[in-house]
């Protein structure tokens, strides 16, 4: 077609740009969402939670293992994998299902990119959501001093921040592909996160099927960075007594793939569906 | 993709369809459909449920075509290019809530290409060209249903596509704003720009369309003008308005005709019921001859839409 403006169109909207075009404006949408804003008063309950555990627990048990044991079962077991869960399906089922999606699939670009800039836009928030809450927990325990023998463990933040930080890339990627292949994506969620993981991602070393779940290589790669003794090895990971990652391979790998795996299909699933008409349970 | 040719080209600027067929599972919506627009206004008409958001869907590349095909002059529907030259207000009565309605427009446009300046000043030129120039910066959650109407017209307006497909249009406005849209889908075609609309309230797309598609239970019952429509119908049952003098004595003799259902008078003049025969108005011709001047005016009563359609769909 010769029209200029067909041609301008074309040239300019091209996939990157309307990759970032979508990731501002989902940004733009899940700010006006309440499940953003439950986050700052979720941060302060993180923060009152580990300083009464600070006031409580008995002496010998020190900040670091606090910190530790309420940052993993807390944050990887709870507030990452819901809140990508939510904002994930929010922004990709929430469209699909009050059929605004529609204005985006009549523009003259692949869908793809646009799934891909909503992946972004919930992971940017999920990792700033999840950062808090490893702030929000730290910031808690770090006011009992007389937990901290050889002086507060900063690199703790780092460990965790980083870590949680990748599961809600990878939980991201889930709630986008449950968003745009289910019509019930949040049981679908629940379903993943409560049964599936919890049954898989406690199973014995040899048992490959956990690496289909995020919870497993997350565990690996805290444990890998936080070296904890035996005693808080055994809270955090109750099914295994030897901590060793040689046996499943990488972490991170595992989690980038699981990341990379489910975007693809997020991506063929919205880009072939005629959401119109077809049951995607 | 594939090229329709014509001797004058003029086949490129069409929207076609040919022999569309679409199933949703084992329900058949659409079979073996095939028409075009050029640059006209086509209104596609139908009772709820027929197929004509289907029909549109299709031509935007909602959806796909379980046979047959669509094109945007050499372009399949759905591909990029085709939805470049599309714009579609579709029925539905939802938009991004929390979003301004310049804002929402202004988005939309981006995608076409638009830096965020030249979309934002375009996204006002239409708004404010389709009178939401003083609530363009509200949220859209603030809106009547009027002014909704008017944002999801202004997305599907605002990068100048080359044919614009309405799905129920006058859904929800006040009879103003439907004159005033009216005369708004009249006036594209002249700017270049074929119109599809489809509404199911026949009356007020008879003002608006150069042609009509008609569509029953997934199939194209016929397509023309209205008046050609009517005339492929002779041998249907319809009525005319007779009006001149001695109307007394016509009734009288019409009463009589076996083309001849009823007569009524009313305050216009002599209303006649006829069965349909062509013969009737032979006959009426040699009996006018015969009184010399006694009709002065024959007027069809049923050729508007809804009578055309009420037709056809017996």
């Amino acid at each position: 077609m010769s029209d200029p403006v067909v041609s301008q169109s074309l040239g300019i909207s091209n996939s990157f740009s309307a990759l970032w075009i979508a990731a501002r404006q989902t940004i733009y949408l899940l700010a006006f969402r309440r499940t953003l804003w439950w986050s700052l008063p979720g941060c302060a309950a993180l923060f009152v939670l580990t300083f009464v555990a600070g006031l409580r627990a008995p002496d010998p048990v020190s900040g670091r293992s606090v910190y530790c044991v309420f940052a993993w079962w807390g944050l990887s077991t709870v507030v990452v994998p819901w809140v990508a869960a939510f904002l994930g399906v929010q922004s990709v089922h929430g469209e699909l299902e009050d059929r605004t999606s529609q204005y985006l699939f009549l523009r003259p670009v692949f869908r793809a990119p646009l799934l891909l800039g909503k992946w972004l836009a919930v992971s940017l928030l999920a990792v700033l959501v999840t950062v808090a809450a490893v702030l929000a927990l730290f910031a808690g325990i770090a006011q009992h001093l007389d937990r901290w023998p050889d002086g507060v463990e900063w690199e703790l933040v780092t460990a965790f921040g980083w870590s949680m930080g990748l599961g809600a890339l990878a939980y991201s990627a889930i709630a986008v592909l449950f968003g745009a292949m289910f019509r019930r994506p949040l049981a679908w969620s629940a379903f993943f996160i409560v049964g599936v993981q919890i049954v898989v991602a406690n199973l014995p070393v040899s048992a490959g099927l956990r690496q289909l779940t995020v919870t497993d290589p997350l565990r690996r790669v805290v444990l890998d960075w936080i070296e904890p003794d035996g005693r808080l090895a055994r809270i955090m990971w109750p099914s295994e007594t030897v901590i060793s990652v040689d046996d499943i391979g990488s972490p991170v790998i595992n989690l980038a793939i699981i990341t990379v795996v489910c975007l693809a299909l997020a991506c063929w699933k919205y880009s072939s569906a005629e959401y119109e008409s077809r049951s995607r349970d | 993709m594939t090229t329709h040719s014509s001797p004058d080209g003029a086949a490129s600027l069409a929207l076609s369809f040919e022999h569309v067929t679409k199933w949703y599972g084992s329900v058949c919506a659409l079979l073996d459909v095939s028409f075009r627009v050029d640059r006209e206004v086509v209104g596609l008409v139908g009772r709820n449920g027929v197929g004509k958001s289907t029909l549109m869907k299709l031509a935007v590349g909602l959806l796909s075509p379980s046979q047959g095909e669509i094109s945007i002059g050499r372009h399949v529907a759905g591909s990029r290019e085709a939805r470049a030259a599309v714009g579609f207000c579709p029925d539905f009565d939802r938009l991004y809530e929390p979003l301004s309605g310049v804002d929402f427009v202004a988005w939309m446009l981006r995608y076409h290409g638009f830096g965020a300046r030249a979309a934002r000043a375009r996204a006002e030129e239409v708004l404010v060209d389709l009178g939401l120039e003083e609530n363009m910066r509200r949220p859209i959650r603030e809106y009547s249903k009027g002014m909704r109407q008017r944002v999801r017209l202004g997305q599907a307006l605002a990068h100048r596509p080359r044919f614009v497909l309405l799905d129920e249009p006058m859904t929800g406005l006040d009879p103003l704003a439907r004159a005033d849209l009216s005369e708004r889908i009249r006036a594209l075609p002249s700017q270049g720009v074929g119109v599809l609309v489809s509404s199911h309230v026949l009356h007020e797309l008879e003002a608006v369309v150069d042609r009509v598609v008609l569509v029953h239970q997934g199939r194209l019952l016929a397509e023309g003008r209205v008046g050609e429509l009517r005339d492929k119908l002779p041998e249907r049952p319809h009525r005319l308005r007779i009006t001149g003098a001695r109307l007394r004595e016509l009734a009288a003799d019409l009463s009589s005709w076996s083309e001849v259902r009823g007569v009524a008078f009313t305050e216009e003049g002599l209303e006649v019921s006829l069965s349909g025969e062509v013969s009737f108005y032979d006959r009426l011709t040699a009996l006018a001859a015969e009184r010399q001047g006694g009709i002065e005016e024959l007027v069809p009563l049923d050729d508007d839409l809804a009578a055309v359609f009420g037709y056809f769909v017996e």
